[in-house]
């Protein structure tokens, strides 16, 4: 469908990259001019920065490319939703081409993350972002959609990079399919599993393991404290932003009142204005802080949060897998048990025997009943015992990467998070030292003062002197020193 | 501590010329005090009274003044110093205000703190209010050392140089008399005829600065409210990440030292808010001045009621004259009157009339006395205006570059603690 008009898209790790790119600092993406798709792709390589910060020795391995941009708003029958242009580029051989783009919204990605739960309830499935966020209250408002571009872009990078989630079946379908072709496969519905999977749920949280993995015990608690901390920075993040908002909402009327003073003044208005000036490129400043903070830094922490709580559940279904062979082990040694008790029983007091029964064939029934379910729970045992095995050994590498990637996520984040703030800083300096070299300049238009008369001349005298002592002493906090005061004589 | 220091003005007051450095300076061209005297309020101290049943506290400032100038003569080492209390400044300035009514005279610092946020010390027996005040204080004996005439004002000098007795002085000019009643002023403000068009546009004017430096103010409190609040949050970033340095073993360092940057960050607030502090009293005094104008302006509006009425009265007179040089003719109510009661006969109307040119002339000398005055008020009140006009842009100035240096310094700051921030986080 798509391979043959898709020559704009760019390979993002061949294209040129800049590594000069300020992390996290994305142009604002309104519907009308994603249209042209050059744009989008260029306005999503800056998207990509996520992916050169990884190790470059992985790039080559990689052979699954996806990317997600271009949100475009659709009216359905029901209701108003947006859709995200996902354009993949493939050269494994289960793909049949190697260029796709398919258009899917929210609600597709939220069915492919359920699906892959499903599919692999002891893998890590990453998380996608929130349905709704508190701040951004207009959804079809361009940041809200160009942070959650971000994360779904994110989302399908993570799949892309894991070893086993990458070559899910659903997944291709996600990434290829039409739009009616992946309708239709939506609807098959395999709720079987899930409602499989809940009871068992409901077994292991009774059962109490006996021999935990201690790597397990361990893994467990540190999500726990993680995702504390993780609950922690969110609160003050948030707490920050609504503090540096309200400070620029004031400073975004203080402003304006420079203005309205240089209204009512002559020589002074080109300072009054270069303070007025001062302050809006101020808000400006902070309002790209502000911002960059919320959909940059904020955001990404509560993904994160959202991660730990994925962990939590693949953590529990571990549990509860490794319940299933502790329960079966135990019901296997019961049933030997048994055995050996039957061996040296007598029957004659059984009930077999009451009912007319020959006492030894009892015994023999017995056995052989015994024998049956000991060799059933047997085979249970060795399967269990397999998939235990292999739901440890995938949480172990999923846990092992995903320790990885948090390290190199974390770090993102809180470097790009700095350089923010060292940018603002950096943009105010500018800003003032421009004011003051507005202020200080030679007005332009200055009449040299008539001097007719000696008290004219004695006012220009006592004027030179009065600034420097007076605005000094006002000026610095500490005891300026007296001897730079004095002034020099004055003799007419 | 008066005692252990030689004055050059003890007991006597003034010296003889000889020794009297005003009278020295005066005569070899010095035109104001600053330009060969220093003046400093060195410090505070906190003093106690007990009268019968109450006790007062109040704080003293002290004020010392040397001579600077080696050409001046003065008995004794040329230099003073004493100590006052702020309601002696109020009183300095009450007499000013009465004795020069043209003069724009210098703003006191507030009696009580306004426009101020969480952390502003506000109560007057604070150290850093005390310290804001000794400072204002200074900035105001400056300023009226540095006035042409006022700078010439006996009781100014001796406020400076006289502790004993001062205040008697004062009261001895009785300049309370000599004040206007604002009551007069009001009365003025309202029934002026042609009021001249530059005060009324001066009292507009200081209306309009006193309004948007208050604005200004006002919104600078809640700044600063904000500001502290966004940094102090800050500082749970330094708990939580060395909270977090406990769990992510191959980080510690770097998250620990992350924090004690954020910590730093936090801390920063309080000299940052401390220095704005200074913009805020800068911007006060000129928003203080606002009143000084408007007190231009009243006096102005009252010299100018008196020449109206003056005025008013000389018309009158004038009118009445020509009713009496009438003789018939058109109808009029005077007409009618005589016609009733009877006119004066021509005797009468000769007395009346010779009364009434020697009122005119009386009136028309004092017309032209209070035209003379007021002409000089407003010769002198203009030029100090405009004085004060170009003092106050190159103060402005010069307030607003301080407070841009002022930013300039915190955005160092914040560049210089970020970066560390962002080295630590590099490193993870």
């Amino acid at each position: 469908m798509m391979s043959s008009e898709n020559t704009q898209f760019k390979d993002p790790l061949t294209s040129s990259y800049n590594k000069d790119i300020d992390y996290g600092e994305l142009e604002s993406l309104d519907l009308d001019a994603s249209a042209k798709s050059e744009i989008s792709v260029s306005r999503s390589s800056s998207l990509i920065a996520n992916l050169s910060g990884y190790d470059d020795d992985d790039v080559d391995a990689r052979d699954l490319f996806i990317v997600v941009d271009d949100p475009e708003r659709h009216t359905g029958t029901m209701d108003a939703y947006v859709t995200f242009r996902i354009t993949t580029k493939t050269t494994r051989s289960e793909f049949d081409d190697s260029e796709y783009q398919v258009r899917r919204r929210y609600n597709d990605f939220l069915w492919l993350r359920q699906k892959l739960e499903e599919t692999y309830p002891t893998h890590l499935v990453p998380p996608l972002p929130e349905k709704h966020t508190l701040r951004r209250l207009d959804r079809f408002s361009p940041e809200f959609l160009r942070v959650r571009q971000t994360a779904l872009q994110k989302f399908l990078f993570r799949l892309a990079d894991h070893p086993v989630l990458s070559f899910n079946k659903d997944l291709q379908i996600f990434l290829t399919a039409k739009a009616w072709e992946f309708q239709a496969h939506k609807k098959q519905g395999t709720g079987l599993i899930s409602r499989v999977s809940d009871s068992i749920h409901n077994i292991g949280s009774s059962y109490m393991l006996k021999n935990r993995n201690p790597d397990f015990a361990i893994m467990q608690e540190y999500i726990l404290m993680f995702g504390e901390k993780l609950a922690v920075m969110d609160r003050i993040t948030q707490r920050v932003v609504k503090e540096q908002t309200e400070y620029l909402s004031l400073l975004m009327d203080w402003g304006p009142i420079y203005t309205l003073w240089s209204n009512s003044e002559d020589t002074l208005t080109p300072a009054l204005q270069a303070m007025s000036k001062a302050v809006d490129h101020w808000c400006q400043a902070l309002k790209e802080l502000v911002d960059g903070t919320e959909d940059n830094f904020a955001q990404p922490l509560k993904e994160y949060t959202l991660y730990t709580d994925a962990i939590k559940a693949v953590l529990k279904r571990r549990d509860v897998i490794q319940a299933e062979y502790d329960m079966t082990v135990d019901e296997l040694n019961k049933k030997k048990d048994e055995r050996e008790q039957v061996k040296i029983s007598d029957q004659t007091y059984s009930i077999g025997a009451f009912l007319g029964k020959d006492p030894d064939e009892v015994k023999q029934q017995k056995q052989d009943k015994l024998e049956q379910q000991i060799q059933d729970l047997t085979h249970q045992m060795e399967a269990l015992n397999d998939k235990t095995v292999c739901s440890d050994t995938d949480l172990k590498a999923d846990m092992e990467r995903w320790h990885k990637n948090k390290h190199r996520d974390m770090k993102e984040i809180f470097l790009s998070w700095a350089d923010r703030n060292v940018k603002y800083y950096e943009k105010c300096l500018s800003v003032w030292e421009n004011a003051v070299r507005v202020i200080q300049a030679k007005d332009p238009g200055t009449e040299p003062l008539q001097l007719n008369t000696q008290e004219d001349q004695s006012l220009l005298t006592m004027q030179d002197e009065l600034s420097s002592p007076i605005m000094m002493k006002s000026a610095e906090c500490e005891h300026s020193d007296k001897q730079e005061n004095t002034k020099e004589e004055r003799t007419q | 501590m008066a005692d252990e220091v030689p004055t050059y003005s003890p007991e006597n007051f003034p010296n003889t010329p000889d020794e009297d450095p005003f009278e020295n300076a005066r005569k070899i061209g010095k035109t104001n005090l600053l330009q060969w005297m220093e003046i400093t309020v060195v410090e505070p101290e906190k003093r106690t009274t007990s009268s019968m049943k109450m006790q007062d506290t109040f704080i003293v400032y002290l004020v010392e003044t040397r001579i600077t100038d080696n050409n001046i003569k003065c008995s004794g080492d040329g230099t003073t110093s004493l100590w006052r209390r702020y309601n002696e400044f109020e009183l300095l300035r009450s007499y000013l205000e009465s004795i020069y009514p043209a003069m724009v005279i210098p703003p006191l610092p507030e009696k009580k703190a306004s426009y101020t946020w969480q952390n502003s010390a506000t109560d007057k027996f604070d150290a850093e209010f005390i310290e804001r005040r000794r400072a204002a204080l200074e900035i105001f004996l400056l300023r009226v050392a540095a006035h042409p005439l006022l700078s010439q004002d006996k009781i100014f000098i001796g406020f400076l140089q006289k502790e004993d007795g001062w205040k008697d002085s004062v009261y001895a000019t009785d300049f309370l008399s000599k004040g206007e009643s604002r009551l007069k002023a009001l009365n003025a403000s309202f029934r002026l005829k042609k009021p001249d068009r530059r005060f009324e546009e001066l009292k507009n004017y200081g209306n309009e600065i006193q309004c948007n430096i208050a604005n200004i103010l006002k919104l600078r409190a809640k700044l600063a409210d904000r500001q502290y609040g966004i940094h102090k949050v800050h500082g749970n970033f330094g708990r939580v990440f060395c909270e977090l340095s406990g769990i992510e073993k191959d980080m510690v360092d770097q998250l620990q030292s992350a924090g004690h940057y954020m910590n730093v960050y936090s801390e920063a607030v309080d000299g940052i808010l401390e220095e704005e502090e200074q913009y805020s009293d800068q911007l006060k005094e000129y928003l203080a001045f606002g009143d000084s104008l408007r007190a231009v302006c009243r006096k102005y509006e009252c010299i100018q009621y008196d020449v109206e009425k003056v005025e008013d009265n000389l018309a009158y007179k004038q009118n009445q004259k020509d009713m009496l040089g009438k003789t018939g003719g058109s109808f009029s109510l005077s007409g009618m009157k005589k016609a009733i009661f009877g006119g004066d006969t021509p005797e009468q109307r000769e007395q009346k009339i010779k009364q009434l040119d020697e009122q005119i002339k009386q009136t028309e000398q004092e017309l032209q006395q209070v035209n003379t005055d007021a002409q000089k008020f407003i010769d002198a009140a203009l030029r100090d205006i405009d004085r004060f006009k170009r003092q106050k842009t190159k103060d402005l100035k010069e307030i607003f570059t301080n407070y841009a240096i002022m930013q300039i310094k915190t955005c160092k700051k914040g560049i210089a603690i970020w970066t560390s921030a962002k080295d630590c986080f590099a490193k993870m």
